[in-house]
């Protein structure tokens, strides 16, 4: 299948899909104020994605901001991948990067670590 | 004398300085207008974290306006309407104070009330649970946004966030949201 890409902007952050490699990316700001909207062709590329079993998968987030509605989205994201580890004998690693000192968005990564059955690294990183 | 000299551009900018407002804004809370706040703090000095913290409170506050206002304006670019309000960063010896302003209907004013009442109660891990309790719940239909603005604003603020609201009696109250961030 085709890989998943968009470019950043703004407040829209570089999300990088790549269905060889199994490295999905997402990097940078994240705060469009119509998050359902914005994210939907991301969900229809992933539940395409996911179908087929058995994939090793890492998830790289490298965030520097994200608002709440964003918040949601990423959840959702990690809920899919879940269940995929869960229910298609998949193996999902996430990879959170924060920038060293940046513990909000290290707490963010600690929050979601919470939230879900999946091997979590949070990694800091410096500029 | 026409009556537009009753404005005072430089009574206005000595009221802005006396209050130390670095940044302002009244109109419609577009993307752009966000985008362009996030390039006027990343210009300044201030350490990163508390920058990010100041830039997060602006996005929560003015996707409220633009989604939340009960005025509106539509907007050619986005065909759509967007909410209309007012947001100023200002600054005090020890903290930046983001405020933002916007008309609603007064039947969300009880609510509004009730849920900053209840936030301004909690501490860090009661905020953080209450966060990510109302994040697994589903989105709400016909509402663009999170739910999670006001809990994040109390989180990102580290103190109570003080909010007002002015001629409940009206149809139209305005709802004034003030936060403070500790600079140290």
């Amino acid at each position: 299948m085709e890989n998943f890409f968009i470019e950043s902007s703004t407040y829209i952050p570089k999300i990088d899909f790549n269905s060889e490699t199994d490295i999905l990316s997402i990097e940078g700001e994240s705060y469009h104020e119509y998050t359902v909207e914005f994210f939907q062709p991301v969900f229809e590329w992933l539940n395409k994605y996911l179908t087929e079993p058995g994939k090793k998968i890492t998830l790289n987030f490298k965030m520097t901001y994200f608002n709440t509605s964003s918040s949601r989205r990423f959840l959702e994201i990690l809920n899919l991948l879940e269940e995929y580890q869960d229910e298609q004998d998949g193996e999902v690693t996430v990879n959170w990067y924060y920038e060293e000192g940046d513990i909000d968005m290290l707490e963010s990564g600690e929050e979601y670590e919470e939230d879900v059955n999946i091997d979590f690294n949070l990694i800091p990183y410096t500029d | 004398m026409e009556n537009h000299d009753a404005f005072s551009l430089k009574t206005f900018r000595d009221e802005l300085e006396q209050h130390a407002i670095s940044l302002a804004f009244n109109g419609s809370f577009s993307q752009d207008t966000v985008g362009l706040i996030d390039i006027n703090l990343k210009n300044r000095e201030n350490a990163k974290l508390l920058t990010k913290r100041i830039f997060g409170l602006v996005v929560e506050m003015a996707q409220n306006i633009h989604h939340y206002s009960a005025k509106k304006i539509y907007s050619e670019k986005y065909c759509r309407n967007i909410g209309v309000g007012v947001l100023a960063i200002s600054e005090t010896k020890d903290h930046y104070v983001i405020t933002s302003g916007n008309y609603i209907h007064q039947q969300d004013s009880e609510e509004i009330k009730s849920r900053f009442k209840e936030l301004n109660n909690l501490g860090e891990e009661e905020l953080k649970d209450l966060y990510k309790m109302r994040r697994k719940m589903p989105q709400r239909p016909n509402k663009p946004g999170a739910n999670l603005g006001f809990i994040d604003m109390r989180r990102k603020s580290g103190n109570p966030v003080n909010y007002q609201i002015k001629g409940e009696d009206s149809s139209n109250p305005f709802f004034i949201l003030s936060a403070k961030i500790n600079k140290q």
